[in-house]
């Protein structure tokens, strides 16, 4: 059966709001964090990130885990794009160099460097606040958004019934399959199968990989296949469906909203008129000079 | 035809579309209102089929071949919408897992009602009014995965129940649930019975369903009715080895037959062996990140020679207690030990190889292209030369009643079947120990009889711990009894104390059975507790 994400009722500024409302705020926010690429407009969007994440009243040990992943997720990937140089070349034409670090050894005639530009530094800097603030607005959906008002809220976005109430059962799927998973791999470590000693190309590891993505995958399926029978026999589909939740905006709901659409026509006049482009701060400029 | 009869089938045939044969043959029935009707019989038999051709499952979503017609109402089903049927035919499955949708108990009961597009206030009024007819208002508000087996099979009955249904077709409902609360759900079916709802009831458990007195019982084998009659009546007419019947009728049909075969348990561990205890839990405390503690000093052996029962109710710690034995959860405080290693120092691979695990859920394991290939895993992973893998795989089939399935795909097999590849699964690893969770669940009585037998007598094991909410499991195969509840062991002992105190069986919500009942008055005659088929030929014929 489908299982919830960690919600629970709590006194906070994102609970205080109608699941909508926040989530149209939600969409414009994360609409404006990926327009711009200046440090200094995604330092304003984190702070405001960090307002919601601090008074959302989940201790961060129930968020340990989602942070552990995801930080270490952006870090790895930032870090990545540092060291390799790739990605965001688009944005700036000409580097600054600060420091060049060469290796003492070479593989295969080829020598590692390191090519440490001011660019460079403030393109990871940068999308690292940028993602994170993302993730972090993302992690706190689940923990605060009622299980029970899913469905109704995206019916209340405009969404048909079918459509709101399959959404209302992604929303669950995605947990329970984390479930379904830890008792797979379970079941086969009592067996003797060992996730840790998987070695060999990459056709090899897939191949390895069948007694934990066999079982879950079909588990899935047959799932899903028990939601639409227990669907069908109780007339789902048949006419125009009752919600019995209601949800009803009030003024500090309206005023979200009207905060959201704000933010985002803000956001998109200063990018039109050419506001908020990839910003390397004078200092770092000065140092490679 | 008489178009007062709620539910009537005739000359009713289905083959599915995958298969050659039909699953159900010629069936024809009638059935009077406020009745309780059990339909028994071995998994295979049809059962569920006819229940699908009674609920419109079939022909919407499981098409095939069908000929005969059903009426409900007196109005034929083939003509009615999903929706008519749904308010005419509630059904319960087998497992409430697989029917509760909603996220919270509100939504769940409420959800036909909302797809029927009542008003909110009506929607409203029927959901209290059915969570207070099934004495479970204090559970409106709850998250439903939350709630233990029992509650879940309670709230599926709710958001059938709400529809107001004038027939309620239950399959297997008391599968999941611990004695107390299987006896709970019936006496439920009895009042509805009995305020004019009629009732199909899916079920091996006779003996249990016997108890709320059902007005009729139908038998079937292999796709057809064998038998449809009184209750009284039906000693003579259905296969004992087939349904679970009380102990009295087993006593009384068993003596005309040849005695069964002695069980001899755990060969291995009857040779001369060193004493110390194979698995050792030392004040044993187990919580989990929610800060919730599941386990509360737990101190317990497992010895060579020791066939386990561990019974208690839903959600008592039992499968978390079994967890700790093989790693897969490690003790908060306190240690485990195995072969008197500490867990904390092993992995979950090397205590694979002393301690084998069947997993309660056989669709969390299964996955290779063929039953064989499915069997050599665990060996292949615990390093066994090939010749030796092939002897295990052999043995383990021919002990679950497999033979000839070795090269089937155990995905596309029944869940029954599926269950006893799980378990051959494990039994192919020839470890020390043999532990099962709840290996009966989903099981048809002939089956699980037959591979309990030979579990218990293979040659390999030490000591056999097995899970289960069946009383008469460990009154036939077990020497020892766990009660947990609460997170504590509350009695460890043999079979005959354990299970002689009433009123440690009730608050462990536990009830006893006529099996039980027979074994405890002929104790002083046998010294030992039987089987009903054993028993009767341990005890004069005039009792």
């Amino acid at each position: 059966m489908l299982v919830t994400w960690r919600y629970k009722p709590r006194k906070s500024l994102i609970q205080s709001f109608d699941p909508r409302a926040w989530i149209i705020f939600y969409a414009c926010f994360l609409a404006s964090t990926v327009l711009f690429w200046d440090f200094r407009y995604q330092a304003a969007l984190f702070i405001l990130t960090m307002i919601t994440v601090l008074t959302s009243g989940i201790k961060f040990s129930e968020m340990k885990r989602a942070w552990i992943f995801i930080g270490g997720f952006v870090i790895f990937f930032s870090l990545l794009t540092f060291l390799t140089g790739r990605g965001g070349v688009e944005l700036y034409k000409e580097e600054h160099l600060i420091s060049r670090l060469a290796a003492n050894f070479t593989i295969l005639g080829w020598r590692p460097t390191l090519t440490i530009t001011a660019e460079k530094i403030m393109y990871a800097v940068t999308m690292l606040v940028r993602v994170f603030s993302l993730a972090s607005m993302t992690i706190l959906i689940p923990y605060s958004l009622n299980p029970a008002h899913y469905g109704i809220t995206f019916r209340g976005l405009g969404l048909p019934d079918k459509v709101a109430y399959g959404m209302d059962l992604t929303m669950r799927f995605i947990p329970s399959f984390g479930r379904d998973f830890m008792l797979t791999r379970d079941a086969q470590r009592a067996r003797g199968y060992e996730l840790e000693k998987i070695t060999g190309g990459l056709f090899a590891t897939v191949r390895k990989l069948a007694p934990l993505i066999v079982p879950v995958t079909i588990h899935a399926i047959v799932s899903s296949e028990d939601i639409i029978d227990a669907m069908d026999l109780r007339a789902f589909g048949v006419g125009p469906r009752t919600w019995l939740e209601q949800l009803v905006y009030r003024k500090r709901d309206r005023l979200l909203i009207a905060f959201g659409i704000f933010l985002i026509g803000f956001s998109i006049g200063l990018s039109l008129l050419g506001f908020g482009k990839f910003w390397v701060p004078q200092f770092l400029l000065a140092a490679a000079a | 035809m008489t178009a007062i009869s709620p539910l009537i089938v005739e000359g009713l045939s289905f083959r599915y579309r995958s298969r050659e044969l039909p699953a159900i043959q010629d069936i024809n029935l009638s059935i009077e209102p406020a009745q309780i009707v059990l339909l028994a019989g071995a998994s295979g038999c049809g059962k569920t089929t006819l229940i699908r051709c009674i609920n419109g499952l079939i022909p919407r979503s499981y098409k095939g071949d069908v000929s005969g017609r059903v009426w409900l109402q007196g109005q034929e089903v083939k003509d009615l919408s999903l929706a008519r049927i749904s308010q005419l035919v509630g059904t319960v499955l087998q497992d409430p897992e697989r029917q509760i949708l909603g996220s919270v108990v509100m939504n769940e009961v409420a959800f036909g009602l909302e797809n029927l597009g009542w008003e909110r206030a009506a929607i409203r009024q029927a959901v209290d009014e059915t969570l207070a007819r099934l004495n479970i208002s204090h559970l409106r508000d709850r998250q439903t995965h939350s709630l233990s087996g029992g509650e879940k099979q309670k709230v599926a009955l709710a958001g059938v129940l709400a529809m107001r249904p004038n027939i309620l077709v239950l399959d297997e409902p008391l599968a999941s649930l611990d004695p107390a609360s299987a006896q709970e759900a019936l006496d439920l079916v009895r009042t509805l019975a009995d305020e004019g709802m009629t009732v199909l009831m899916v079920e091996h458990r006779v003996e249990d369903v016997l108890r709320i007195q059902p007005e009729r019982v139908l038998f079937m084998q292999d796709g057809r009715i064998r038998f449809d009659g009184r209750p009284e009546v039906m000693q003579k007419n259905v296969d004992y080895h087939e349904v679970k019947l009380p102990a009295a009728m087993i006593l009384a049909a068993a003596r005309a037959d040849a005695p069964p075969s002695e069980i001899n348990p755990l060969p291995a561990a009857a040779q001369d062996a060193p004493l110390a205890p194979l698995v050792q839990f030392k004040d044993v405390t187990f919580g989990y990140e929610s800060g919730l503690e599941v386990l509360h000093g737990v101190d317990l052996q497992i010895n060579r020679g020791d066939v386990i029962a561990v019974l208690g109710p839903n959600g008592a710690g039992k499968t978390t207690l079994i967890k700790h034995a093989i790693g897969l959860l490690k003790p908060t405080s306190g240690q485990v030990l195995v072969n008197g290693r500490d867990t904390h120092q092993l992995s979950v691979a090397e205590i694979a190889s002393t301690l084998g695990y069947v997993f309660q859920s056989p669709s969390h394991m299964l996955f290779a292209p063929t039953v064989r290939e499915e069997l050599a895993f665990g060996p292949t992973n615990l390093k066994h030369s090939p010749q030796v893998i092939g002897e295990e795989v052999s043995q383990a089939v021919e002990i679950v009643n497999l033979v000839g399935f070795e090269e089937t795909p155990p995905l596309s097999m029944s869940f029954g079947q599926q269950k006893r590849v799980s378990i051959a699964a494990i039994l192919a690893m020839r470890s020390r120990i043999l532990v099962m969770d709840e290996p009966t669940a989903g099981q048809d009585y002939k089956n699980y009889m037959a591979f309990m037998n030979s579990i218990l007598q293979l040659p390999t094991f030490e000591a056999i711990l097995f899970i289960t909410h069946d009383i008469d499991l460990a009154v036939i195969y077990a020497n020892r009894v766990w009660m947990v509840n609460q997170g504590q062991v509350v009695a460890d002992g043999v079979p005959q104390e354990v299970l002689r105190d009433q009123e440690r069986l009730r608050t462990n919500r536990l009830v006893p059975t006529s099996l039980l009942q027979a074994n405890l008055d002929y104790f002083p005659m046998t010294q030992k507790f039987y089987s009903a088929e054993g028993l009767a030929h341990r005890i004069p014929a005039g009792d």
